[in-house]
């Protein structure tokens, strides 16, 4: 039931820079906005300071090289960081950033109490996703719940200790 | 809600303005300091009008003014305009907040943002036994302190805590929050979360409330409305209730008991006399043996008899039995009027109140009851994929089941949602393939003469245009959709005397609107029937009523008055497929029923599309559902008959 955490680095994941440790998504580095040569040159840019770096290889390459060199602390960090769709019904969480996007929908979120910061738990995913914040039960489009990342707390129900 | 006095008087009255999140019981305290009820709903938009009345505790001193509910005064909605209008315009009322004791976060919200507006305020913490059944605390002698204003517990409900309100009206102090620092900041989304900072520290130490281990009753049926799976069955069950109880017993029974009982046994008959006496003129009325049979319906076609009553009256058609010359012929002429076939009384009253009112409660009462229990807003969650095809979201289900009671009132709901488009194409759809109340319980009466089939070619159809025009238009309309964002309400018990209220305040609306369209309907057809017109529409009409449609020609009149009312238009229809040898069959009632549910809407649908969405939509819907409606209507009468229906 429990949907794979979008992994660092991978096409739609989350990339972390490591000249000025600014998160951002894949999809937003610049390589994706305007650079003629797309992502085939392999590196990416990130968009807070420009720093071109090598994004970590995907597929069979990259798992041995995880085998090899496993991820750092830091990096474990990012990976904790999920689309709030992604969480399953009952999971706690905390969420780390609300996507800038059209309009005012951030500051209606934060009215509910929906601000990096609080403490939610997802109370189903289909047909919309409900969240709790508090005293406060809200239905999100799945589009929404797509912009909001969140941090699963440590030994999150998710992934039970066996 | 208005107060009748001289304006000077109510200028300088004190006022106190009632201010609040939405479901936090607004409305139950400005009827517990006013003694005056307001229907304010359980969701979003259906009230944006500012409700005022005199205090009850002070000999109407004051003056309390009641604001629709808003989460934040910022917020650009008419909720938050009406509100902020509300305040600007009286800056030295005192305000009183009311808040929901469990969720005091975001009602803190709202009071740093009177802050922010230096206003005097009382809090009131109301549901404070909601609170206590959950084990939660807030310490009111710190949180008065840090805030600087009185802070009063109540449960509105229950009429506890008033007194104690009243009692700290005097105090109302300005709040001693400093919001000097937030309110220099530009963006509201960076003012929100700064406000959020501060609630935290307020809060601090101040408030607890454990999440419940043990989901209640209420809890769970929550989560079952809005489970993928069991909350469509639950939808489906609330739907054959729906149907069961305005479609059959309302539809049905009710409408016998008024029509039958009430006005073809015994009103008519009266009023017949009367008219007799007062204008006289040579004839006899027909009498007939009409009976009328009490039952408790089962299914569209078995239901549980209860009792039968035969009586033999007159009706309204009558013979001459001598000349009509002179002043007789005037006698007649206002006899006709007032009792005739196209009678004022014996027609437009016994349609308004005798048809459309007991399936117009019935339906009112029960959306009432849903409205009151919170089920609403998670039908919207249910449905919200389904409507993203139609470039709508989960909310613009609430005016569309709003528009199975009236279309009328639900276009005023589509306020609700957030773009121009979703407006417009919700009222389209509305104006278009939903029928309301009093139209579809005609329509269910029509229905129990169709074939099993061909009853459910007519749902199918009906759902289909639905979401074929829904999703044509999200392609042709530009504009922007918006996500769904919807607070869900905790699932309650519904109070009998608040869903009593709504329902009474609704069908009121709905009297006054609908009582003078049948009026000036029936003298329409009044006027048309005496200078022979019906039967020169009737020949007007032929290529497309009859060449086209394959109706009877008569039936041109039904459409005519559907202009006026689509439920008239249905009743009229309904009268010639009743009775003893119906002018219809069974094939050209379904096409029949078709292009009177696809027909315009009525008159009043109309005035309340062009005040809420401009003249132009008016006209533009117009000339969309008038030829598609045939279109269809049309259609449905050679591929219908081809199949064999």
């Amino acid at each position: 039931m429990a949907s794979p955490k979008v992994a660092w680095g991978a096409k739609g994941g989350f990339q972390l820079c490591p000249l000025c440790g600014f998160e951002f998504q894949t999809d937003d580095t610049l390589c994706r906005h305007g650079c003629p040569l797309r992502s085939h040159c392999g590196l990416i840019r990130c968009p807070g300071c420009g720093y071109e770096f090598a994004d970590r290889p995907s597929g069979i390459l990259g798992r041995i090289r995880s085998l090899i060199a496993p991820r750092e602390a830091w990096e474990e960090e990012v990976c904790a960081l999920v689309p709030l769709r992604t969480l399953r019904a009952g999971a706690r969480a905390e969420v780390v950033s609300v996507r800038e996007s059209r309009g005012d929908r951030r500051s209606t979120l934060a009215v509910y109490g929906l601000v990096p910061g609080a403490e939610i738990e997802v109370v189903q995913r289909t047909p919309a996703v409900v969240v709790r914040i508090g005293e406060t039960e809200l239905a999100l489009d799945p589009a929404i719940a797509d912009e909001i990342l969140v941090r699963e707390p440590p030994g999150d129900p998710k992934s039970p200790a066996p | 809600m208005e107060i009748h006095q001289p304006a000077g008087v109510a200028e300088s009255r004190p006022r106190l303005l009632l201010v609040g999140n939405p479901n936090v019981g607004k409305s139950v305290l400005f009827k517990n300091l006013t003694g005056r009820y307001v229907t304010v709903s359980n969701y979003p938009g259906t009230t944006v009008e500012v409700a005022r009345a005199s205090s009850t505790w002070d000999a109407g001193a004051t003056e309390v003014v009641d604001t629709p509910g808003v989460n934040d005064l910022d917020q650009a909605n008419e909720e938050g305009r009406a509100t902020r209008e509300m305040l600007a315009r009286h800056p030295d009322a005192l305000v009183v907040q009311v808040a929901d004791a469990k969720n005091l976060r975001r009602a803190l919200l709202l009071t740093l943002q009177l802050a922010e507006r230096r206003r005097s305020s009382v809090l009131v913490l109301n549901m404070m036994d909601e609170l206590e059944a959950r084990g939660g605390r807030i310490d009111l002698e710190a949180l008065s302190e840090r805030l600087g204003v009185p802070v009063v517990t109540t449960i509105a409900s229950e009429g506890r805590g008033t007194d104690d309100v009243i009692r700290a009206l005097p105090t109302g102090s300005r709040l001693a929050v400093d919001q000097g620092l937030v309110a220099k900041l530009e963006d509201a989304y960076a003012r929100n979360r700064a406000r959020l900072e501060q609630v935290n520290e307020l809060l601090q130490g101040v408030f607890a409330l454990e999440q419940p281990t043990q989901p209640t009753f209420g809890v769970r049926l929550g989560f079952w409305a809005m489970h993928p799976v069991k909350g469509l069955g639950l939808l489906a069950a609330v739907m054959a209730g729906l149907f069961w109880l305005v479609g059959l017993v309302g539809a049905g029974t009710f409408v016998d008991l008024m029509e039958v009982g009430l006005f073809q046994q015994r009103l008519n008959p009266a009023l017949l006399r009367v008219a007799d006496a007062v204008l006289p003129f040579p004839h006899e009325h027909r009498i007939e043996e009409l009976e009328l049979t009490v039952e408790i319906p089962v299914s569209p076609v078995h239901a549980v008899p209860l009792g039968s009553s035969v009586r033999e009256v007159e009706v309204p058609e009558y013979e001459l039995t001598g000349p009509v010359v002179g002043w007789r012929r005037a006698a007649r002429f206002g006899h006709d009027l007032l009792v005739g076939e196209y009678g004022l009384l014996t027609m437009a009253l016994s349609y308004s109140l005798a048809i459309v009112l007991p399936i117009v409660a019935t339906f009112f009462f029960c959306f009432s009851l849903l409205e009151d229990s919170g089920y609403l807003p998670r039908m919207a969650i249910l449905v919200n994929r389904l409507f993203r095809a139609m470039g709508l979201n989960g909310k613009a289900v609430l005016p569309m089941v709003l528009g199975l009671g009236c279309a009328t009132m639900a276009t005023m709901t589509t306020r609700i949602l957030d773009t121009r488009k979703e407006r417009v194409v919700t009222t389209l759809l509305l104006a278009l393939a939903v029928p309301c109340s009093a139209q579809l319980g005609v329509l269910m009466a029509m229905m129990t003469r169709l074939s099993l089939p061909a009853a459910a070619l007519w749902i199918v159809l009906m759902v289909a245009v639905v979401f074929l025009v829904g999703w044509l238009t999200a392609r042709v309309f530009g504009g922007g959709s918006s996500d769904l964002i919807l607070e869900v309400p905790p699932m309650r018990r519904p109070q009998l005397a608040n869903v009593t209220t709504k329902t009474m305040g609704r069908i009121r609306w709905y009297l006054v609107e609908v009582i003078p369209l049948f009026l000036l309907g029936t003298l329409l057809l009044f006027v048309l029937d005496r200078l022979a017109l019906l039967d020169a529409l009737a020949r007007v009409g032929r290529p497309l009523v009859v060449g086209w449609l394959g109706l009877p020609a008569e039936t041109a009149a039904a459409f005519l008055v559907g202009f006026l009312r689509r439920d008239f238009g249905a009743v009229y229809l309904l009268d010639a497929t009743i009775g003893p040898n119906p002018a219809l069959d069974e094939h050209q009632i379904l096409v029949a029923m078709v292009t009177i549910t696809l027909f315009m809407p009525c008159f009043a649908t109309f005035l309340m599309i062009a005040r809420e969405h401009g003249r132009k939509v008016v006209v533009a819907m117009t000339l969309f559902i008038f030829p598609f409606a045939f279109l269809v209507g049309g259609l449905i009468h050679r591929l219908a008959g081809w199949a064999g229906l």
